[in-house]
Formats: C-alpha cells, sequence, structure tokens
C-alpha cells in the first residue's frame, strides 16, 4: 500500500485516456514515459492488463523504439545529432568534446543522474549545424560551450 | 489613425536554435514595447540570416539578422529601433534566395502568425477546400491527377492515382494518413510547413480526405520534432472552432477529424507500412505488399498515406496555380519542389523551385560556397539512401529521372554539402551503420548484411586495395538491393555505390 498504490494510481490515470482508442498503446507508453521518465515494471503490467496483452507483448513494443526506455534517464537528456549535414559540419568532433568533457560514451547516465548522453539521426535543423537537443530546446551551430552554458542556465 | 509598428520575430526551431527565443524575451521586455504589436512569424526559410527580426511601419516591412546579437542591454523601444536602424535593414523578400524561387507550396512562410487563420485566409487560405466542396469528389481527383503532382516523401508515385485508388474501394470506412516522420538526415521541408504554415497542411488533409472519402485522418509525427507537435496541436484546434474540422465543415455533409500521432524515434516507421504498424500500436516492422494501404491499409482500411508536402501541395493546385504548377517540368518531376540546401554552405536552407536545375546551378544561385570557405568535395542528394555526387558532376539536373539514370533519388529533397575534409571511406561505413542501427529487423540481409558492411568497410580502411573485400562489398550490396522488402535495406547500396564509382581510391581502389 501507500507509495506503491499511489504509483499505480497514477499509471492508470495517464493511460485511461488511450485505452479505447485505436492503437492507443503507442500514446499511452508515451503518457507514461513522460510522467515517470521510463517505463517501470508495475507500468508494464498496468499496461498489458489495460490494453488486453501479456507482459512480454507490451515489451515487445515498447522495446523497438528509442524514445521508450527501461530505466530512468538523467534529469537533462542531451541528444547529439550523428546525421549527415551535422557530420559535414564537424559533429564527430563535437561529439568527442562531449563525451571527453562528461567521462561517458553516448547512451549513458552520470553517475549523479544529472546528464544523458543520446546519440540522435536527425533534428531537422539541417541548415545550422551541428545541432544538440537539450530536452526539447535544439541548439543549432552547435559547440561544447553552447551546450555546457546552456545546461548551467537551466540548472 | 497610423497603423501600429509591427515587429516579426520568428518562432521556429532553426531560428530558434540561434537565439530568435532570446531575443524575443530581450524585445518583448523592452521599455516602451506596447507602441508596438510582436509577431511571432514562422521562418521565410533563409536559415543562415537567423534570427532574422523584420520591423514593419506604413507598410514597409525591413529586417536585420541578429545572429550573435545580445540585445538584453537595451532599454527601450527606442534603443531598439535606432540598434535597428544602423544594422542596414533590407526587405528579405527582393534578396536573390528569396526571389529567384518558385514559391508556390511555400508561399506564405515567413509571412505572419502561423497560428492566425484570419492571416491564413487573407492569403488564400481555405478558398481552395471551399472551392472543393463544391465539387463533385472525381473532379478534384481529377485536377490533382492533371497536375502531375508525384508524391513529394520519396518514392514520387503519382498522387491523384493514388488518390482514385481510394476512392475506388467501396469501404464505408476509409482513413487518411499523413506521413510526418521527417527523418531523412538533411531535410525539413514537411517541418517547415507544420512551423510555418500549419494550417496548409490541415486544409491539403481535408481536401483530400473529401476526395477519397475519407472521415478520419492521422499525423504520424516524429518526436524529433516537439515544436511542430505544439503548432499542430493548436492548429487542429483552431481548425475545430472555426468549423474547417469536424461535423458538417462549412456548413457542407463532409465530416472529418484529425488526430495527431507521435512517433517514437525510428527511422523506418517513415517508411509507410511501418508508420501503419506503429499507429497501430505494434513494433514499426515493414508489412509486405501487396496489399497495398490505399486497398487494405490503417485497421484494414483503404488508407490514402501522404507525405506533408504533397498534401500541403493540394490546396494551390486548386486555387489557380494549376496551371504556374504544372507547366513546369514534364514527366515524373512535374511542379516545384523544396530542397534543402543544407550541411557546409553558406547560404542554407529552403529552395523551392522547378527540378529542371542542375546541382551546380543550385550552389551557385542559392547555396553560394561552403560554410568552412574550402572546395566542395561530396554533395549528398535525397537522405542517407541517396547517392553523393563528387565536384564533377555539377551539371546533374536534380530531375526525378536525371538522377534515377545514375542509380540515385530525389528523395525528399535533402541536399547536404561536404568540404574536401570529408573522408569518404567514412561516408560509406555511415551509410551501412546507420542501417543496421535503424533496420526493423524483419530482413536479413538489411538487418545482418548491415553490420557485416560496416566490419567489411572497416577492413577496406585499413587496406583499400584488398580486391577480395571490395567484391565482397559489391555482393552484399547486390543481396541488400534484391532481398529487403523496403527501400531501407534496398537503397542503402545506393550511397556505397556512388562512392565507389564516384570518388575513385577513397573506398577502394580502382
Amino acid at each position: 500500500m501507500g507509495n506503491g498504490w499511489i504509483l499505480m494510481t497514477k499509471i492508470k490515470e495517464a493511460i485511461n485516456p488511450y485505452i479505447e482508442i485505436e492503437g492507443g498503446l503507442m500514446p499511452a507508453l508515451h503518457a507514461v514515459q513522460e510522467m515517470e521518465g521510463y517505463i517501470s515494471n508495475d507500468a508494464i503490467s498496468e499496461l498489458a492488463l489495460a490494453f488486453n496483452y501479456s507482459n512480454a507483448e507490451v515489451l515487445d513494443v515498447l522495446t523497438y523504439y528509442d524514445d521508450f526506455t527501461l530505466e530512468p534517464s538523467g534529469k537533462h537528456v542531451i541528444r547529439v545529432c550523428r546525421a549527415e549535414a551535422c557530420q559535414s559540419l564537424k559533429s564527430k568532433e563535437l561529439t568527442e568534446h562531449l563525451t571527453d568533457h562528461f567521462g561517458m560514451s553516448l547512451g549513458e547516465t552520470t553517475n549523479d543522474s544529472k546528464i544523458t548522453l543520446k546519440e540522435v539521426f536527425c533534428l531537422g535543423n539541417c541548415a545550422l549545424g551541428p545541432s544538440v537537443m537539450i530536452n526539447e530546446t535544439v541548439i543549432g551551430e552547435a559547440d561544447k560551450d553552447k551546450v555546457l552554458n546552456f545546461l548551467n542556465d537551466i540548472e | 489613425m497610423n497603423s501600429p509598428l509591427k515587429i516579426y520575430i520568428p518562432n521556429e526551431t532553426t531560428s530558434n536554435s540561434v537565439g530568435a527565443t532570446q531575443a524575443y524575451r530581450a524585445i518583448s521586455n523592452l521599455k516602451g514595447i506596447e507602441e508596438a504589436e510582436i509577431i511571432r512569424n514562422g521562418t521565410w526559410g533563409a536559415f543562415w540570416l537567423e534570427p532574422f527580426i523584420e520591423v514593419e511601419s506604413e507598410g514597409n516591412r525591413v529586417g536585420v539578422c541578429y545572429k550573435g546579437v545580445d540585445l538584453s542591454q537595451l532599454k527601450t523601444l527606442n534603443d531598439f529601433l535606432s540598434d535597428f536602424d544602423n544594422r542596414d535593414p533590407f526587405d528579405i523578400r527582393k534578396i536573390e534566395f528569396i526571389n529567384e524561387q518558385k514559391r508556390i507550396v511555400f508561399s506564405r512562410i515567413g509571412k505572419g502568425n502561423p497560428l492566425d487563420i484570419l492571416f491564413y485566409q487573407d492569403q488564400g487560405g481555405y478558398d481552395s477546400l471551399k472551392t472543393a466542396l463544391n465539387l463533385d469528389q472525381q473532379n478534384v481527383i481529377d485536377k490533382i491527377k492533371e497536375s502531375g503532382l508525384t508524391g513529394r516523401g520519396g518514392a514520387a508515385f503519382p498522387t491523384g492515382i493514388k488518390m482514385q485508388t481510394v476512392s475506388d474501394q467501396s469501404s464505408s470506412l476509409k482513413y487518411l494518413a499523413c506521413n510526418a516522420d521527417e527523418g531523412d538526415g538533411g531535410t525539413f521541408s514537411d517541418r517547415l510547413i507544420m512551423e510555418s504554415d500549419p494550417f496548409a497542411l490541415i486544409e491539403g488533409m481535408t481536401i483530400a480526405a473529401y476526395a477519397v472519402g475519407a472521415s478520419k485522418g492521422y499525423i504520424y509525427l516524429r518526436s524529433e520534432y516537439p515544436l511542430a507537435k505544439t503548432y499542430l496541436t493548436r492548429a487542429i484546434g483552431i481548425a475545430r472552432e472555426n468549423n474547417f474540422l469536424g461535423t458538417n465543415i462549412q456548413s457542407s455533409d463532409f465530416d472529418f477529424e484529425i488526430e495527431l500521432r507521435i512517433g517514437a524515434g525510428s527511422y523506418v516507421c517513415g517508411e509507410e507500412t511501418a508508420m501503419m504498424e506503429s499507429i497501430e500500436g505494434r513494433r514499426g516492422l515493414v508489412r509486405s505488399k501487396p496489399p497495398l494501404p490505399a486497398i487494405n491499409g490503417l485497421f484494414d482500411k483503404p488508407t490514402l498515406i501522404n507525405n506533408v508536402v504533397t498534401l500541403a501541395t493540394i490546396p494551390p493546385l486548386l486555387n489557380g496555380s494549376l496551371s504556374d504548377f504544372s507547366d513546369l517540368g514534364s514527366g515524373k518531376s512535374v511542379g516545384t519542389m523544396p530542397f534543402q540546401l543544407c550541411g557546409n554552405i553558406e547560404q542554407s536552407g529552403l529552395v523551392e523551385t522547378a527540378f529542371d536545375i542542375t546541382i551546380g546551378e543550385m550552389i551557385e544561385k542559392f547555396g553560394k560556397r561552403t560554410k568552412s570557405g574550402l572546395p566542395i568535395h561530396a554533395i549528398q542528394i535525397g537522405g542517407p539512401l541517396g547517392i553523393y555526387l563528387s565536384s564533377r558532376m555539377m551539371s546533374t539536373k536534380l530531375t526525378i529521372e536525371s538522377l534515377q539514370s545514375i542509380k540515385g533519388s530525389v528523395g525528399h529533397g535533402g541536399i547536404v554539402v561536404f568540404d574536401n575534409t570529408v573522408d569518404m571511406s567514412e561516408q560509406a561505413k555511415f551509410a551501412m551503420e546507420f542501417c543496421a542501427k535503424e533496420s526493423c529487423g524483419k530482413c536479413t540481409p538489411c538487418r545482418i548484411g548491415s553490420v557485416r558492411g560496416v566490419e567489411i568497410i572497416d577492413r577496406l580502411q585499413k587496406n583499400s586495395s584488398s580486391k577480395e573485400d571490395s567484391i565482397l562489398l559489391n555482393e552484399l550490396c547486390k543481396t541488400m538491393e534484391a532481398t529487403s522488402l523496403c527501400a531501407m535495406g534496398g537503397m542503402t547500396p545506393n550511397p556505397i555505390y556512388s562512392i565507389i564509382n564516384n570518388f575513385p581510391n577513397e573506398l577502394v581502389e580502382k
């Protein structure tokens, strides 16, 4: 009871609007990911129950998509674009500067759970690359300083 | 009374990415700002000038590029206006980059607030829907056929014929699915429509749905476009409030609803059958065709699937721009194409023009030179599955037919420029790496072949004269091409072939 019960109620409320709509599992997964920051085992069970799937079927769908994660991400998610237009403007060097700075590889989270560094393939900001997305903000003509300054501003 | 002073500050991803948001904050805090009206417009698509801020007074509208300028030092509106005047403001509509284009589909971007439905209507918006609702459905389809429009998402299938197929199905329930999963590296034209002229997409969808008899539309938008999501959500709401969506649209007996669905970071979901799987709530695995989606598509119903730009092209075809459009070009390459000039190029942005232009003219007239100042070495056309042209191929025309003849494609119109520091063997390896990362896994040659491809290219990077690896790479590419269900595995070899052929000795020794 207690916290666990409150959490289950929150998950139920988050997925409730999508149960009756066609193909509602995707928007329901988005709702849980947005609310919890990841898709927990409890959420998988709730989703399975709501959509009449087995837990394995829910897992099958969510693991296909990069946006859904089984573990919490850092407080801020930095996505570095690795697609062609950004490559032409040295995104590889930018990626190295960032991985060196944070002392981790793409796909990892800092020990203090503050920063997750990820790759992304195209943010549609190809005219002013290299591009980095921090949470939902895109930074164009990005360099390490611009990224760190932005992080400072939002901290 | 004098018309009030207007200040236009774009609210669009790329403009915001280089400071439009900060400029807006600074300008709205100026003392005396209530004397002026601030309009968050879309972008003009001349991105190297962003953030481009314009001032309109007494009908005269001019602007200035505020890149790298910190406006927070300014105190009053007058401080800003004198700073603005000192920066030699100019009329963006008169620069070569804009006035040498033929903007039919992107005629409104940059001009006003993308969510101002009265502005949209003042600019000719919704005239076409009203025209269409007074026409027989078949008449609308005939006009699209007559226009010569082909799909702008990449496959270039004749739009009118696809509409006819859906229309011919007798099902009482049909769907329209707008593919807004614009995942090709080097493309942003769909995003520009959604962020800078969203009603154009909604109107195009409504006309197409009326023509084929669809009552429900989905927009499948990639999650990497959060601002487009905001714009579309609000624009759909505004259209509904104004009876441009919903029941008895504009007092007709036509009902149509649009629902926005968000992708989750999968490139293959831009392939139409994978997109349908994703909308239905499953893994984005490609389906084999037939059945065609037009006959048996979303939720097993006939479904018209079109890309954003294709749908946004429909309204101009019904409001008097039909002959302007269809008089341009021939074959599959009729009308205008929004090319997206980007990467290492000084004047980057959206170039809507006829297909009949060479890549050399495109660079000379619109892009000018590389951003780095170094010579151009390679140009990729048509996204990750498109080919690389070398600097000796500047006379290549950008028509669908011309690129097809050299095993390339216009695709979604992306043009990515690289200077001479590029390592073409890395670009070849990236093609395979991207395929390995994004393959849905259904076809073995795509899923596993791409991994083997990365390994072979790794070896070739150490020894480019290895005959064995060069033959193996060629055979692997041929297998992927012949045995993959969709373009992901089937066209990944194209950039690699082009690097082997157009860049001798840069991947394999000739």
